[in-house]
C-alpha cells in the first residue's frame, strides 16, 4: 500500500502557544534553595515524564511539564501542581506524600525531600526557570482541511477517451481502461462463460451455479443473457443471505454480548440478522437502511410496518457491552459503550476513525476532541442494550391487555372454584369459565422483540484526555465540523435522526462514496480506496478517483440502490475479466490495483462450507429464524457440526466464546466492526478440510448422491465435476480419477472409494477458490 | 487489504516477496508460483533486538493468591493484628475489610540468595536462587474480570489482543506443527477465552484452549487431528490424488502464490496429525519425571475446592506437557488452575491458600528443575501470579480480599535476575511503595525479555497504530540479568 511520508501530514496545523504569566520577584538566596534542594529532584526524578522533553517525544505524563515556572504552576490535566505559598493546594506536594496519586512510580522519596518542597512552596515557590511548556493549542485550518479529497464533493465525470474503443462495455470500462492504458498494461482475456456465471454466482449469493444454470446461460446468445443472471440471482432469496453477512460484519453482530462467567445471551438477536438479509433482498434503499438503523423508532412516518422501521436498531442494540459495576470501572463502562457505538457509526458508515479524537484532537484528520463529544451527544444518555417490541402500538397493547385479562380471569376462576358450593356459584364460575374459553379462541399475535437502542441525545461534556472522571467543557451538540455543509447553525438538540440524516444527506462527501466503494471491494477483493473504512489521511487514496466520485453520486441518483449497482458493475467488461495471471502486468501491478485481470479469491469460509451443503445435496435452503438447532432452542447451530445443514449465515455468533472453527477460518472478530476479511492459510484449517466431520460427512452424501444419479463411472465423474467445479473434466483429470478409485477399491477403509474421491474434491484448490 | 500492511518489521511488499501464503485477495504479489516452506503467517520471524527468553510460560493463579502468605514477609502484622492503622485506610478494595490479619505460614530464608519465602511452598523454595521475586505490582481495580483482562490484554475491557497474541505477531512460532499459543488448565477460568483472544489481530494468533481430561487420548488433542475413517496409509494415498487435483489446477489456470501455500498447508496439516499427538503423548515419560512432578508420590491424588476446583492430576500433567511443548518451540503456554477462580479465598484464606499450594507447589517446582535440567530454563521466561493479590487485613473472621494495591508476581528463567526480591510493599503488605511496578511495565518488560521493543510492536487497526501496553509501560531494567 501506498504510504505517505508523515512530514507531509498535518500541513494545515498551525501551533499556537500559550499565553504567558506574570514574572514574580524573588532574592537570589530563595532561588539557590531552589537549585540545591527542588531543581535536582525534578530532574531526576520527574523530567523523564514530565517535562518539555517528555512532551516533544510524546511521553508526557499527565499533561504535566514540570520543567519551566510556568508548566510547574499551570499544572497537567487535573490543575495545578504548585500553588505558590499554598501546599495544601499543591498537588505536587501531595502526590510526593503519596495522598493522592504516588509520585515518583519507582518509590517514597526520603521525608526530608518532601519537607523541602513543603518549605519552598510555603515561600512562595520562587522559580528561577524561563521558558513556556510545549502545550501548543492546535487549531485546524478549516479551508485547508476541506481540500482533502474525501471532503470534496463527489461529481459525475465525463467517462474518459481511450485507445482501445472496442473494449469498454460500460462507462465504468472507459475509466478502467484509460488508466491501464496510461500505464502500459493490457486487460486479458475476458473470463469463459462458465467461469463468469461462477463468479456471479459466488459473488451475489455466496453458493455455486447448478449445472442446469450453467447450460441455460451457455445457451442463451441473446445479449441479455448476463443481464438476465444477474436479475435472477438478485432475485434470489439467498442474495440477502450473502450481501448480508457483509452488512454483519460491520454491524459486529452476535448472538450473545460477552460475559464474564457465562455468555449474556442476545435471545432476540437473530431478528436484527433477519431483518438485514430482508432489507438487502428488498433493496431497501441504502440511505433509508441507515436511518432506519440509527434512529428507525424517531423516524415520524405513518404507523405501519413496525417491524421493518424497528428492526434495524440492533445494528447499535448489539452493540458491546461491558461489566460495570465494579469499583471505579462505571463511568469507563458507560464511555467505553459509547465509544463503541460512536466507533461503529463513523467507520461503518463514514469512513472515517474518530475514535482517535477521544482523547485527543485526531492526528491526521481534521476531527478535534471537541467533535467526538458532539457527535456522541446523539447517543450519550440512551438505553444501548435493549431489547424492544417491534409491533405496532395497538397489536402490543391489545396482547398485553388480552394477557392481563387471562391473567385476571384465570386469578378468579381459581379462587371462585374453591367456594363453588352452591347452584349459583357454580353458574358463576362456568361462566367465568366460558369467557375465558372465549378469550383463548382468539389469541392475538404474540409480541416480537427484537435488540435495539432508545433514547440518547443528552449533551455531553469531553472527557479529559478520555478520562471519564475528568470532566471539560460541554460539548456543542452535532455533527462533525467538517461534514458539515457550510453555513449551517449548531444544532441545539442532536438526536439519533438528525445524525442519521446528517450521514446521508446528499451533501455528505463520504457516506455513499464509502458505500459505493465497498460494494466494488466485495466484487473485485479490493475496493477503489483500498482501506474500506479509513478514507482519512491515513487510509489510501483511490486508484479511480473518478469512477468512484462518477458511481457514488450515480448510485445516489439511482434511488440509493445496492442493485443496481450490481447490475452497473457486474456487466462491465472489466467485471467479466478472466483472472488468468500476465508476466508482463505482474510486473508493473502485481497486486493488480488497476484491473488487468479479476483477482483470483479464495471463498470466505460460509461460501466454502455453504458450497459443499449445495454439492452434497444437503442445503436446508429456509431463510431465517433463531440460531438453533432446535425448536426448544437448546442446541445452538455451529458450523462444525455434520447436524447443521443452515447456511453458515445462521450459525451462533458469540463474544464471550467464539466458535473455534470461524476463528480458525479469519471470521471477523465480532466484538469491533470489521470491513474486510484477512484470508490467512495455516495448517489447521487444513485439518479441518482432511478429518472434520463435517467434510467427511457432506463428502459421503456428495458421493451417495452421484451413485443414485448415474450408473457409470464416467458419467458419475461428469457429474461430480460439474457439481463440484461446474466444468466437465479433462481426460488427464478423468484417467487419474479413475486410477485412484481402482486403487482404493483395493484396500478397506471405513470410507468408500467414491466417498474418498469425493472428499478430495471437496477438498482441492479449485473447489475454494473463485474464478 | 488489512492483513500485513501492519508489519512492523516489513513493508507489505517485502513480506510477500518472501512469503507465499494469502493476503486478503489471493495472489496480490503473484510474482512467484510454487510451493515453498517456511511460508505462512506463523513462521518464525527474528525480533528487534536479540533475546533473552524465546517463550513463555505463564503459571496463572486465578484468583489471587495472598502475598502475605506466601512471598511477601509481613512480621509487622502480628504486632497491629486486629488493628487498621491510619497509613492502611483509604485503601478501597472489592468488600469492606477489617483489622490486619498476620500470616500463619512461617517465613524462612532459602538458598544463597537468602530470598524468604512461606512454608507453603517447600519445593518452590528450593528454587530461591532461580526466582525473581516482584513485591511491588499493582494493578488497576480489585475486580477479577478487569483485572484479568489486564494482566492478559494490557486493557480492563475486553477489547485488545491478549500478549500471547502479539508475541505471536510479533515473533511468529518456531514449531508450525503445533499452534504457537497455548492455553492448558482445567475447567474455564473468569473471562474465559477473552483472557487468550487475538481480538484485531488476525485469529490465526488467538491463544489455542487445550483442556484434557485424565484419561485424554493424545489424537484427540486439537480439533480435527485425527481421522477416524482412513488409515494414515489410506490418507496419504488419497492427498496425493488431491494435491495432483491442484497440480492440474494450477497447470490450467496459471500460478498463485495463494495456491502453492495451500497446498503446502495441507501437507503441514498431514505431518500435524503426528506431530501434535506426540508432543502431547507423556505415556513415554519416565518414572522419575512424573515424580519429579508430583504426578506420583504422596500428593498426586491432592485437589482444591475452593471456587472450582482443580486436581494435582490435571495442574502437574499441565506442567509436564507445559515443558514438552517448550522443547518443541511453542511460543507462548499459559497453565490456569482451575474453573473460575480457585486462589479468591474470601472466607479461610489460611486453610485455602494451604491447600491450593499444596497442589501447586511441587508439579511447579518440577517444571523449574526440568526445564534447568535440559537446559530450557536458560531462554525459558516462566511467570507466576495472579491478576492481583490479597489484602493483608480480614474480611469477615478469616478471609482475605482482593487487593490490587499491591502484590507479588515471580519470575524465573529468560534471562532475569534470579534470587532476587525486587520492590516492596508498605510494612503490612498493602500497598506497593517502592520501585513499584505496574501491569503494563511488567508487559514491557516480558515483550523486552523476548527482544521485543513494546513500543514498536505495533498494529494498525481503527486509524492508529496500537501496542500491548497502549501508551504505558517502563522496561523495569533491573530485573534484567
Amino acid at each position: 500500500m501506498i504510504r505517505y511520508s508523515l512530514f507531509l501530514l498535518g500541513t494545515w496545523w498551525f501551533f499556537a502557544p500559550a499565553t504567558c504569566c506574570a514574572q514574580q520577584k524573588a532574592s537570589p538566596e530563595q532561588f539557590t534553595f531552589f537549585e540545591k534542594n527542588i531543581r535536582p529532584v525534578l530532574v531526576e526524578h520527574c523530567y523523564r515524564c514530565h517535562s518539555s522533553g517528555a512532551a516533544k517525544g510524546g511521553k508526557v505524563k499527565g499533561g504535566l511539564q514540570l520543567d519551566t515556572r510556568e508548566g510547574i504552576r499551570t499544572g497537567g490535566d487535573s490543575g495545578p501542581a504548585v500553588v505558590p505559598g499554598n501546599p495544601a493546594k499543591s498537588r505536587l506536594l501531595a502526590a510526593l506524600r503519596h495522598e493522592t496519586v504516588m509520585m515518583p512510580p519507582s518509590g517514597k522519596l526520603p521525608d526530608s525531600v518532601v519537607a523541602d518542597f513543603a518549605a519552598w512552596i510555603e515561600r512562595g515557590a520562587p522559580d528561577p526557570r524561563d521558558g513556556k511548556p510545549l502545550t501548543q493549542t492546535e487549531k485546524i485550518d478549516w479551508q485547508k482541511a476541506r481540500d482533502f479529497w474525501a471532503f470534496q464533493p463527489p461529481k459525475v465525470h465525463a467517462p474518459p477517451q481511450v485507445r482501445n474503443a472496442m473494449w469498454p462495455r460500460k462507462d465504468i470500462d472507459r475509466f478502467i481502461l484509460a488508466e491501464l492504458e496510461k500505464r502500459g498494461l493490457e486487460p486479458v482475456r475476458a473470463a469463459t462463460n462458465r467461469e463468469w456465471i461462477r463468479r456471479a454466482t459466488f459473488d451475489l449469493i455466496g453458493l455455486p451455479p447448478t449445472p442446469e444454470e450453467i447450460e441455460a446461460f451457455e445457451k442463451d446468445k441473446t445479449p441479455e443473457a448476463h443481464a438476465k443472471v444477474i436479475d435472477r440471482l438478485l432475485a434470489s432469496p439467498h442474495y440477502g443471505e450473502r450481501w448480508g453477512r457483509y452488512w454483519l460484519d460491520l454491524a459486529r453482530y452476535t448472538d450473545d454480548l460477552g460475559g464474564t462467567v457465562g455468555p449474556v445471551l442476545a435471545p432476540t438477536a437473530f431478528r436484527y440478522r433477519d431483518w438485514v438479509i430482508q432489507a438487502f433482498n428488498r433493496d431497501m434503499p441504502y440511505d433509508q437502511f441507515v436511518r432506519l438503523q440509527l434512529a428507525g423508532d424517531l423516524i415520524p412516518e405513518p404507523a405501519k410496518e413496525y417491524a421493518e422501521r424497528l428492526g434495524g436498531l440492533g445494528f447499535q442494540g448489539l452493540g458491546q457491552r461491558f461489566s460495570g459495576n465494579a469499583v471505579g470501572m462505571v463511568k469507563k463502562k458507560v464511555a467505553d459503550e459509547l465509544d463503541d457505538r460512536v466507533d461503529t457509526v463513523t467507520r461503518a458508515l463514514l469512513g472515517l476513525t474518530v475514535s482517535c479524537a477521544r482523547c485527543h484532537d485526531h492526528k491526521f484528520d481534521p476531527i478535534p476532541t471537541v467533535d467526538y463529544y458532539s457527535l456522541a451527544t446523539a447517543y450519550n444518555g440512551a438505553k444501548l442494550s435493549e431489547e424492544i417490541a417491534l409491533g405496532s402500538p395497538t397489536a402490543n397493547k391489545a396482547r398485553d391487555d388480552w394477557q392481563k385479562q387471562v391473567a385476571a380471569l384465570s386469578q378468579k376462576i381459581k379462587s371462585a372454584a374453591k367456594t363453588a358450593t352452591t347452584p349459583d356459584a357454580k353458574a358463576a364460575l362456568e361462566s367465568l369459565q366460558t369467557e375465558l374459553a372465549r378469550l383463548n379462541q382468539s389469541v392475538p399475535p404474540a409480541v416480537v422483540k427484537g435488540p435495539a437502542v432508545s433514547g440518547g441525545g443528552q449533551a455531553m461534556r469531553v472527557n479529559v484526555r478520555g478520562n471519564p472522571d475528568q470532566l471539560g467543557d460541554v460539548a456543542p451538540a452535532g455533527f462533525l465540523q467538517i461534514l458539515k455543509s457550510k453555513g449551517a447553525l449548531a444544532e441545539l438538540k442532536f438526536t439519533r435522526l438528525e445524525l442519521a440524516d446528517a450521514i446521508v444527506d446528499r451533501h455528505n462527501p463520504l457516506t455513499a462514496r464509502v458505500y459505493v466503494n465497498r460494494v466494488w471491494h466485495y466484487h473485485f477483493g479490493r475496493g477503489i480506496v483500498g482501506t474500506t473504512s479509513n478514507f482519512g489521511q491515513l487510509g489510501d487514496r483511490p486508484t479511480h478517483p473518478e469512477l468512484l466520485d462518477t458511481l457514488a453520486v450515480r448510485f445516489m441518483d439511482n434511488g440509493w440502490s445496492t442493485k443496481w449497482l450490481h447490475r452497473e458493475i457486474m456487466l462491465s467488461a472489466v467485471y467479466g475479466l478472466s483472472s488468468v495471471p500476465d508476466a508482463k502486468n505482474l510486473a508493473k501491478d502485481a497486486d493488480n490495483h488497476y484491473l488487468w485481470r479479476m483477482t483470483p479469491r479464495r471463498l470466505d469460509f460460509e461460501a466454502w462450507r455453504d458450497s459443499m451443503l449445495v454439492v452434497a445435496g444437503k442445503l436446508d435452503p429456509r431463510i431465517g429464524g433463531p440460531p438453533y438447532l432446535d425448536p426448544k432452542g437448546k442446541v445452538q447451530l455451529h458450523p462444525e457440526n455434520p447436524e447443521n445443514r443452515r447456511r453458515t449465515i445462521y450459525g451462533f455468533i458469540s463474544r464471550f466464546k467464539p466458535n473455534p472453527t470461524l476463528t480458525l477460518f479469519d471470521f471477523p472478530e465480532p466484538n469491533v466492526t470489521s470491513d474486510q476479511r484477512t484470508a490467512t492459510t495455516i495448517p489447521q484449517q487444513q485439518l479441518f478440510a482432511l478429518n472434520s466431520p463435517f467434510v467427511l460427512a457432506m463428502s459421503r452424501s456428495f458421493a451417495a448422491r452421484l451413485e443414485a444419479s448415474e450408473k457409470s463411472e464416467e458419467r458419475r465423474l461428469l457429474l461430480g465435476w460439474q457439481l463440484a467445479f461446474g466444468r466437465v473434466p479433462t481426460e488427464r483429470e478423468v484417467a487419474i480419477a479413475r486410477e485412484f478409485l481402482r486403487e482404493a477399491a483395493s484396500v478397506d477403509e471405513k470410507l468408500r472409494p467414491w466417498e474418498r474421491l469425493c472428499h478430495s474434491l471437496l477438498t482441492t484448490n479449485e473447489f475454494a477458490f473463485v474464478p | 487489504m488489512s492483513f500485513f500492511e501492519n508489519s512492523y518489521f516489513l513493508s507489505r511488499r517485502e513480506l510477500l516477496a518472501q512469503t507465499s501464503y494469502g493476503v486478503g485477495m489471493i495472489g496480490l504479489a503473484s510474482v512467484l508460483a510454487g510451493r515453498s516452506e517456511a511460508s505462512t503467517p506463523l513462521a518464525a520471524r527474528p525480533p528487534h533486538f536479540p533475546a533473552r527468553a524465546k517463550r513463555i510460560i505463564h503459571l496463572w493463579m486465578n484468583g489471587g493468591p495472598s502475598q502475605v502468605d506466601t512471598f511477601d514477609p509481613k512480621p509487622a502484622l502480628h504486632r497491629f493484628a486486629g488493628q487498621r492503622p491510619a497509613s492502611t485506610t483509604g485503601l478501597t478494595t472489592e468488600r469492606r475489610t477489617g483489622g490486619l490479619m498476620p500470616s500463619p505460614f512461617r517465613f524462612t530464608r532459602h538458598g544463597q540468595s537468602g530470598l524468604e519465602i512461606s512454608e507453603l511452598f517447600p519445593f518452590v523454595a528450593q528454587h530461591a536462587d532461580d526466582l525473581c521475586v516482584i513485591r511491588s505490582m499493582h494493578t488497576n481495580t480489585p475486580v477479577h474480570e478487569a483485572s484479568n483482562w489486564l494482566m492478559f490484554t494490557g486493557n480492563v475491557q475486553p477489547i485488545r489482543p491478549s500478549y500471547g497474541s502479539w508475541l505471536l505477531y510479533g515473533l511468529g512460532t518456531e514449531n508450525e506443527n503445533l499452534p504457537g499459543f497455548i492455553v492448558m488448565g482445567e475447567g474455564q477460568p473468569v473471562n474465559g477465552p477473552s483472557n487468550w483472544s487475538s481480538r484485531f489481530l488476525p485469529g490465526i494468533y488467538q491463544g489455542c484452549q487445550v483442556t484434557l481430561p485424565v484419561d485424554y487420548r493424545p489424537q484427540d488433542v486439537l480439533a480435527n487431528l485425527h481421522n477416524a475413517s482412513l488409515s494414515p496409509a489410506a490418507q496419504r494415498r488419497q492427498l496425493d490424488f488431491t494435491q495432483r487435483l491442484n497440480d492440474l489446477h494450477r497447470d490450467r489456470v496459471g500460478a498463485e502464490n495463494a495456491f502453492g501455500a495451500r497446498m503446502d498447508s495441507l501437507e503441514l496439516a498431514y505431518r500435524m496429525q503426528t506431530s501434535a499427538a506426540e508432543a502431547f503423548d507423556i505415556r513415554g515419560e519416565p518414572a522419575s519425571i512424573l515424580d519429579l512432578y508430583g504426578l506420583t508420590g504422596p500428593n498426586a491424588g491432592a485437589s482444591a475446592n475452593t471456587n472450582g476446583g482443580f486436581r494435582r492430576a490435571t495442574f502437574a500433567r499441565n506442567c509436564l506437557l507445559a515443558r514438552r511443548l517448550a522443547e518443541r518451540g511453542v511460543r507462548v503456554i499459559q497453565i490456569y488452575c482451575g474453573n473460575l477462580q480457585p486462589w479468591d479465598t474470601h472466607s479461610n484464606n489460611a486453610q485455602g491458600q494451604q491447600t491450593l499450594a499444596q497442589v501447586v507447589d511441587q508439579p511447579i517446582a518440577g517444571l523449574l528443575t526440568d526445564l534447568k535440567r535440559r537446559g530450557l530454563l536458560e531462554d525459558t521466561l516462566v511467570v507466576w501470579g495472579g491478576e492481583f493479590g490479597r489484602t493483608p487485613a480480614t474480611e469477615g473472621s478469616n478471609g482475605r480480599d482482593h487487593n490490587h494495591w499491591g502484590f507479588s508476581m515471580w519470575l524465573a528463567g529468560g534471562g532475569v535476575k534470579s534470587g532476587l526480591a525486587y520492590g516492596a510493599t508498605d510494612e503490612f503488605g498493602f500497598r506497593a511503595v517502592e520501585k513499584r511496578v505496574h501491569v503494563h511495565d511488567l508487559h514491557a518488560t516480558m515483550l523486552h525479555l523476548m527482544g521485543i521493543d513494546h513500543e514498536r510492536l505495533t498494529f494498525r487497526y481503527s486509524g492508529r497504530d496500537h501496542r500491548l501496553t497502549d501508551v504505558h509501560g517502563t522496561v523495569i531494567r533491573d530485573l534484567i540479568a
